[in-house]
């Protein structure tokens, strides 16, 4: 399989930044509008190739609340949320997103009302609610990709049925819009999506060398496109150019942690949009993150041979989107840690205890108790939630980063 | 029937209720297999059919079972509750536990109990979320599959003629429950009463709790105990001991709680499977989108059948009551709202923890809901 989007030039990483931001989307999306295209409000792992090859914009609630979360512009969010009579118990992805649909704002301006609601079931029990409150509250079309709860996601009959969820996704969307499926297109959209995904692998990959050129907070806004617009040739053209960013600087000896790197970490969860200053701290500290489930696990080409085959559109997408890590038995989420602390000689985990994202985090202790077994390594839990910050404070958070460096430091020393 | 027999009949089921572990471990000592059931979506017809005992796992009041669970602070009390009594060995007599999830806590509690390996066997259920051809035959197949792995723990194989039997079985238990439903004022038994009624529902042996429905339903109409100018409410709740405790908040502040909404109830007793076809496909069919939880049923069913409850009993207001950290039910709430604003049907939301104190504190907020009614 071809290995680069083009037999051009490597793409200026500048100019495709430029094309590929936040606020790049947003302007994308208007002019979606413009041009009569269908909008539709999408819940993350929905197979993004495939609504890029039937010309429907996706808008991603769960990303919108992100972006909102680290700019800090959710609280209007949760207010609107509050009133509506949600508890703060409920994912703060869920009120933010709720309240950007029922403001049609965003961070960027206003929000062109959309034509359909999308969700895929596989990340959280809670997607099917929040679109079932979305088709009730806003009478717009609505589809279920439905991706029954599951700890053997690679049962053949599973994938099977997955396969089918995304034809009748199609079949949805031509019902109920003037959209209609290429074939031709759909092929062009995994190809650019299985160039981005290999790229993204190869970024992460760099991350083994020591040091790790990659700074995870970079890597946390970088992750947008592979989240929102793959199927778009851009989008694998800017994965290209971002890892031969990351090859140069390799050759060149950088490290994101200041006065080198001294201690090598696992990130585990989601990043604290509303803090990402968190990560940074590590940085300067000299602690540098250089491997996480949510980037290398969550996103990209998570296929058994981690391609993805353009020529079987529908079924390759069928096993890389039923790849879903918390649908793993306990035991094959720590295989993945186990390799990656030999892989990416690891001195210690920071777990993130995220009170909005259930999945992620029960059985967290029970993975660290293994770690612990296997590895002997320190662990730093910290509690908080992704995109609210009510109750976080930056300081205590530090207090807690000065401790556990300590021990790190203190191993270094025997 | 006479009174005193009624109260005989009623005081079963409140210790069927109670006594739960005590009947399982006896069944159990009597060579028979017994299932644990976590919530409302394991159709126990087919645990039955195998020749199992399905039993609900509830929540039981003791403060210690939360901390003994071990688990996240921000999970809900109930997945707490039940883990820790499974540490602690209450639900030994068990040979499996079947989840049907519901929700993501429910859903992923159940990777911390095979990583521990707390019982013998341990299936999640695929359940699918929409109800349509392709889900019905998906479902049905892990339904099959589910009768053949039972069939050999309990040494009786799931023929279509025994789950029929099972169907019919269950079918009458949620036609009594619904006949229970709406004559329960005419018969007099108070809101307390009525939640055993269904609470031994969940752990008792169908045939056993079609019996006993039966003769309480066979006994002669009281006069409703209610007082004129006493304001009924209808209460919504998962939690069965802190419903418990708001039906006598409620009472105690001039209140009566004269219809319920104990969601293990609803789930249970409202939709009849359809004696047509093929046995596993008439269940995924009365199972799929048809068991009242949040987010896979629809709202307007629900909201309407509240409504039509409390019309029913005459109830002037609703109080939802919701576990803290239970995010499936906040969000049914807020949802159901919007209608219950729209409808003027006098509401209010209550979110506490499973102790007596924690609902105590909203004593006032009960106490001033009341005195609107009147």
């Amino acid at each position: 399989m071809e290995e680069s989007p083009s037999k051009e030039q490597t793409p200026d990483l500048k100019s495709m930044l430029k094309k590929l931001s936040a606020g790049a989307s947003y302007r994308r999306m208007l002019a979606a509008r413009e041009q009569g295209k269908p909008i539709c409000v999408a819940s993350a792992a929905v197979p993004v190739e495939v609504l890029y090859a039937m010309d429907v914009y996706p808008v991603f609630p769960e990303s919108l609340a992100a972006i909102a979360a680290g700019i800090r512009k959710a609280e209007e969010f949760f207010e609107a949320a509050r009133e509506k009579g949600f508890s703060n118990s409920v994912c703060s992805y869920t009120r933010c997103g709720l309240g950007i649909a029922w403001t049609q704002k965003s961070a960027f301006g206003p929000i062109p009302e959309p034509d359909l609601f999308i969700t895929d079931v596989s990340v959280c029990c809670l997607h099917v609610t929040w679109w079932a409150y979305l088709e009730d509250h806003f009478k717009k079309p609505t589809f279920y990709m439905d991706m029954p709860a599951t700890d053997d996601p690679w049962d053949p009959d599973y994938v099977a049925y997955y396969e089918e969820q995304i034809r009748a996704m199609v079949r949805f969307i031509e019902e109920n819009t003037s959209s209609r499926l290429s074939m031709e297109k759909l092929k062009e959209a995994v190809r650019n999506s299985d160039l981005a995904g290999l790229y993204w692998k190869k970024i992460l990959e760099l991350r083994q060398d020591r040091p790790s050129p990659v700074s995870f907070r970079s890597l946390a806004g970088e992750i947008l496109p592979l989240v929102t617009a793959l199927g778009d040739k851009d989008c694998a053209d800017f994965y290209w150019a971002l890892y031969e960013s990351y090859k140069q600087q390799a050759s060149q000896g950088y490290c994101p942690a200041q006065g080198g790197e001294r201690f090598r970490l696992i990130w585990n969860g989601i990043p604290i949009w509303h803090h990402l200053q968190v990560i940074t701290y590590f940085e300067e500290k000299g602690a540098n993150f250089v491997w996480e489930p949510y980037t290398a696990l969550s996103w990209g080409n998570k296929t058994p041979s981690g391609r993805l085959d353009a020529e079987n559109p529908f079924h390759t997408l069928a096993e890389k989107y039923t790849n879903v890590l918390t649908n793993m038995p306990l035991e094959r989420r720590f295989g993945y840690f186990d390799q990656a602390i030999r892989d990416y000689k690891v001195d210690g985990l920071v777990m993130f205890s995220n009170r909005s994202c259930r999945p992620q985090s029960i059985g967290q202790d029970e993975v660290v108790e293994m770690v612990r077994d296997a590895h002997g390594l320190p662990v730093l839990i910290f509690e908080g939630d992704q995109a609210d910050a009510e109750g976080f404070s930056m300081q205590e958070a530090k207090t807690r980063i000065d401790g556990f460096l300590e021990v790190l430091e203190g191993r270094k020393r025997s | 029937m006479q009174k005193q027999t009624r109260s005989e009949v009623l005081e079963r089921f409140r210790q069927g209720f109670l006594g739960r572990h005590q009947s399982c471990a006896e069944w159990k000592n009597k060579g028979r297999g017994v299932i644990g059931c976590f919530y409302g979506l394991v159709p126990r017809e087919v645990i039955h059919a195998a020749g199992l005992l399905p039993v609900q796992l509830t929540e039981e009041r003791d403060g210690r079972l939360e901390e003994k669970a071990g688990l996240l602070p921000f999970l809900c009390g109930m997945s707490k509750n039940i883990t820790g009594q499974i540490y602690e060995g209450r639900y030994d007599y068990l040979d499996g536990i079947l989840v049907g999830a519901v929700c993501d806590t429910n859903r992923h509690v159940l990777d911390i109990w095979a990583h521990r390996k707390v019982v013998p066997y341990l299936r999640l259920l695929r359940t699918p979320s929409t109800a349509n051809p392709a889900a019905w035959s998906f479902y049905a197949a892990d339904l099959r599959r589910l009768a053949e792995e039972l069939g050999r723990m309990g040494g009786q194989r799931v023929t279509e003629q025994r789950l029929w039997e099972s169907i019919g079985l269950y079918n009458e238990n949620r036609s009594l429950m619904e006949k229970f439903r709406h004559s329960r004022q005419a018969l007099g038994i108070s809101a307390e009463d009525a939640l055993y009624v269904f609470a031994s529902s969940l752990v008792m042996p169908v045939e056993e709790h079609n019996s006993l429905l039966r003769s309480l339903l066979e006994g002669p109409a009281q006069a409703p105990g209610s007082a004129s100018g006493t304001p009924g409410v209808l209460v919504s709740a998962m939690n069965l001991n802190m419903a418990l405790d708001l039906i006598r908040l409620v009472e105690e502040y001039g209140g009566q709680v004269v219809a319920d909404d104990l969601s293990h109830s609803a789930r249970y007793g409202l939709s009849k499977i359809a004696l047509e076809g093929e046995p596993f496909l008439a269940l995924a069919k009365g199972y799929l989108r048809r068991v009242p939880t949040p987010g896979i049923y629809s709202f307007q069913e629900r909201a309407e059948d509240l409504a039509e409850q409390m019309r029913l009993s005459g109830a002037r207001g609703l109080i939802y009551l919701v576990q803290l950290y239970c995010d499936a039910f906040a969000m049914e709430y807020a949802i159901l709202k919007e209608r219950f604003d729209l409808w003027g049907i006098p509401h209010m939301r209550l979110e506490a923890e499973d102790n007596p104190a924690s609902l105590q504190q909203l004593n006032v907020r009960v106490q001033s809901f009341l005195e609107s009614l009147v």
